[in-house]
């Protein structure tokens, strides 16, 4: 009777898997995203409906992801501490951190000046773009006392950076969806889990494992609405660009898109080269996390398929997979060095600044460092780090505000998947293949 | 002799009194000194002299003030402050009579000041120098002092100073109207500046687009006006707005006139709500 139910239950989680696994195939994948952009383009009357039928799907996305997050981070520290290769790993893992942060930071600097030294922007391109900022400004650009002592609210500092990660109070930071401190609450609790368990033997980690799979098959029920979520969500973000605002902004657009594109594709290159298997295999298996990731524009809920296509469809190392897939999701912004440094240069070509080589590297430095300082911060927010990069070239915040705001509806897409795709190319880059499995090269 | 003393000084007394009186009719009689005339008329100059004459007579300048008062193709004015102008002169029973040969803000205050108006109106700031010669009502609008400012060079600071920190002690050359109070404000708030006067305020603005001037100085509106008629200037050019300093606009009214001062702030405090900021961006006569 046991063995029947057991059976039962594996055929049931066998179908659910192999369900899931057929609806996000690449094919369905890639036609829901034309379907998205097709509907965007024509914005019939019902699309205000979709947004939310999106919005219900990223919640339904969201109920897990902290349980799955406190599990899989203690069990990843286990992982690591208890393998005595642990150390290595590591310390490859931080290597390769460092280096594709500055290979970004540089490429991005790089392709993204090229393509402003090529385009110029004329003068009723810069008249355009002062309606549109006119249009989505009602106030004024800067305010300040004559008497400093009655100056206040413009210097303003947040809780930003180092201390946005500092999680004095985890319950407050679970109530509050924060994910970053709860991350790190996860990091040093595992360290201390793993610790107790070597003196006193006992350990809760099998009750975390049982956690991890419970929230991993939530997932894939999840995960069976993943093309229409794709459609309820992508479709009204893209129709929020207007197609006058997309005139005005194209070069943005198209130095943004462009070196986001290059960027992907190089990474899931790198990603195929480091696992010595075939670019389309690499792609179709990253595919899934990515569109998820642009059509949720939410990282962290990525995770859990991103992780289920580097482990099980790519074979990746699952110790290094497990540690460094959330903890990198959720602090290195690859995407938001990109967009800083196209952000900068374009404003810079709007106020007809040139950039010298030394001014070049300085903006790769400047977006790299800002770029961390947004963890804590999302939507507009995340934006206010930009102001420290803007200022030594003597650029105003003020005016990049606006602009951003009104291309960030496809930036964001952008954003997202460079984060997801880049990171898992770090962690491919310095786990390596399990040569234990086999990949299936076709799905 | 007592009797002759007494009839004497009864004498003395009687030629006194006609002294007297004959000294008290002829003062009485003097419809005589045109100085003491135009004392007495000055003494007088006030909200009655104001209803006897049946006419309230109000300078404005010869030039436009968009949204407060504009003149019509066909000669006429119109705008919210010829409103006002009628209101007050409605609420006087009497008619209103405008002079707007002023050139220039301070000629308006001239005007009131030498009984040549009785009240002015022409979006007049109060200053410390004005209020010697002139009264003024309570404000009908407070409008913050603001600033259009060149971003390239505000934003090249040296220190790298944030845009607020750098116009705070701004040292550049910063544009405003000839003649206006923005003269006064410009020298007290920013002492490090060079401030640059031009006639009109389209001379200003020519001078800021042109960079002969980095920044230029009046009130919100009037700095939001620009951006809003001409947006593409969003992108070279910023606004800022000063927390710490008001204009007070307010009515310039004759220096002796104290009722009709009375009687003009109470026609401010019921229709001052109509005054606000939006409301004179929204006027057609504000774009």
């Amino acid at each position: 009777m046991t063995e029947m139910n057991s059976s039962s239950r594996a055929a049931a989680g066998f179908s659910l898997k192999a369900l899931s696994q057929s609806v996000n195939r690449p094919s369905i994948t890639l036609a829901a995203i034309l379907v998205a952009l097709v509907l965007s383009a024509m914005r019939p009357p019902f699309l205000q409906y979709l947004r939310p039928v999106g919005d219900f799907y990223i919640a339904l996305l969201k109920i897990c992801v902290l349980p799955f997050l406190l599990s899989t981070i203690p069990l990843a520290v286990r992982s690591a501490m208890t393998n005595g290769s642990a150390g290595g790993t590591l310390r490859s893992l931080v290597v390769w951190l460092v280096i594709t942060l500055a290979s970004v930071a540089s490429a991005s600097v790089m392709v993204t000046s090229m393509i402003f030294s090529f385009a110029s922007v004329d003068e009723r391109t810069i008249a355009n773009i002062g309606v549109l900022v006119g249009q989505s400004s009602d106030s004024m650009d800067v305010e300040f006392a004559i008497d400093s002592q009655r100056t206040s609210g413009n210097f303003v500092i947040g809780e930003t950076g180092i201390f946005s990660v500092i999680p004095t109070n985890v319950f407050a930071a679970l109530a509050a969806n924060d994910s970053v401190r709860v991350l790190c609450f996860a990091l040093i609790f595992g360290v201390g889990m793993v610790m107790t368990e070597r003196e006193s033997g006992y350990s809760i980690f099998g009750a975390l494992r049982h956690v991890q799979a419970v929230c991993i098959t939530i997932f894939e029920w999840f995960s069976l609405l993943v093309p229409i979520g794709i459609v309820a969500l992508i479709a009204p973000q893209v129709a929020l660009l207007g197609a006058n605002a997309f005139t005005v902004l194209a070069l943005f657009a198209y130095a943004f898109v462009g070196t986001s594109l290059l960027l992907l594709s190089v990474a899931i290159l790198i990603s195929a080269w480091s696992l010595g298997v075939p670019f389309g295999a690499v792609f179709t298996a990253l595919l899934k996390p990515m569109m998820l990731g642009a059509s949720t524009r939410n990282t962290l809920v990525c995770v859990p398929i991103a992780l289920e296509a580097l482990k099980d469809d790519l074979k990746v190392k699952r110790e290094l997979c497990d540690l460094f897939i959330p903890l990198g999701f959720a602090t290195v912004r690859f995407g938001t060095i990109l967009y800083f440094i196209v952000a900068t240069l374009f404003i810079g070509t709007l106020m007809g600044r040139s950039f010298s080589v030394p001014d070049l590297g300085m903006l790769a430095v400047f977006s790299t460092v800002a770029s961390f300082a947004t963890l804590g911060l999302n939507g507009i927010a995340a934006l206010s780090p930009l102001a420290v990069v803007l200022r030594p070239f003597g650029l105003p915040y003020e005016i990049a505000v606006p602009l951003m705001i009104i291309v960030d509806p496809i930036a964001e897409l952008f954003r997202v998947m460079l984060n997801v795709t880049i990171n898992c190319m770090v962690s491919t880059g310095a786990s390596g293949r399990d040569t234990t499995q086999t990949i299936a090269t076709s799905s | 002799m007592g009797y002759i003393s007494r009839f004497g000084w009864i004498a003395r007394t009687r030629w006194l009194g006609l002294a007297r009186l004959a000294i008290c009719a002829a003062l009485a009689a003097l419809p005589c000194g045109a100085q003491e005339t135009s004392e007495r008329a000055r003494a007088f100059h006030d909200l009655q002299s104001i209803v006897d004459a049946q006419v309230l007579r109000v300078a404005v300048t010869r030039f436009d003030l968009p949204a407060f008062h504009v003149r019509r193709p066909d000669g006429t004015l119109a705008g919210a402050e010829i409103d006002m102008a009628e209101q007050i002169g409605r609420a006087l029973g009497v008619k209103v009579e405008f002079i707007d040969d002023a050139d220039s803000f301070d000629a308006v205050v001239d005007l009131v000041a030498t009984d040549r108006s009785d009240i002015g109106l022409s979006k007049l700031s109060q200053t410390y120098r004005r209020l010697h010669r002139v009264r003024f009502s309570e404000p009908y609008i407070r409008l913050r002092h603001a600033l259009l400012f060149n971003r390239s060079v505000i934003g090249q600071d040296a220190e790298r100073r944030s845009p607020a920190e750098v116009l705070q002690g701004y040292s550049g050359r910063i544009g405003v109207i000839g003649g206006s109070a923005y003269v006064d404000f410009a020298k007290t708030n920013f002492p490090a500046a060079s401030v640059v006067e031009a006639r009109t305020w389209d001379d200003v603005i020519a001078s800021l687009i042109a960079g002969k001037i980095d920044a230029i100085y009046r009130d919100e509106f009037e700095i939001r006006r620009i951006v809003k008629n001409n947006p593409a200037l969003n992108v070279k050019f910023g606004t800022a707005a000063i927390t710490d300093q008001e204009a007070l606009l307010s009515i310039a009214i004759c220096d002796t006139c104290s009722k009709l001062q009375e009687f003009i702030n109470y026609h401010v405090e019921r229709t001052k709500h109509n005054w606000t900021l939006k409301a004179l961006l929204a006027t057609e006569q504000g774009k």
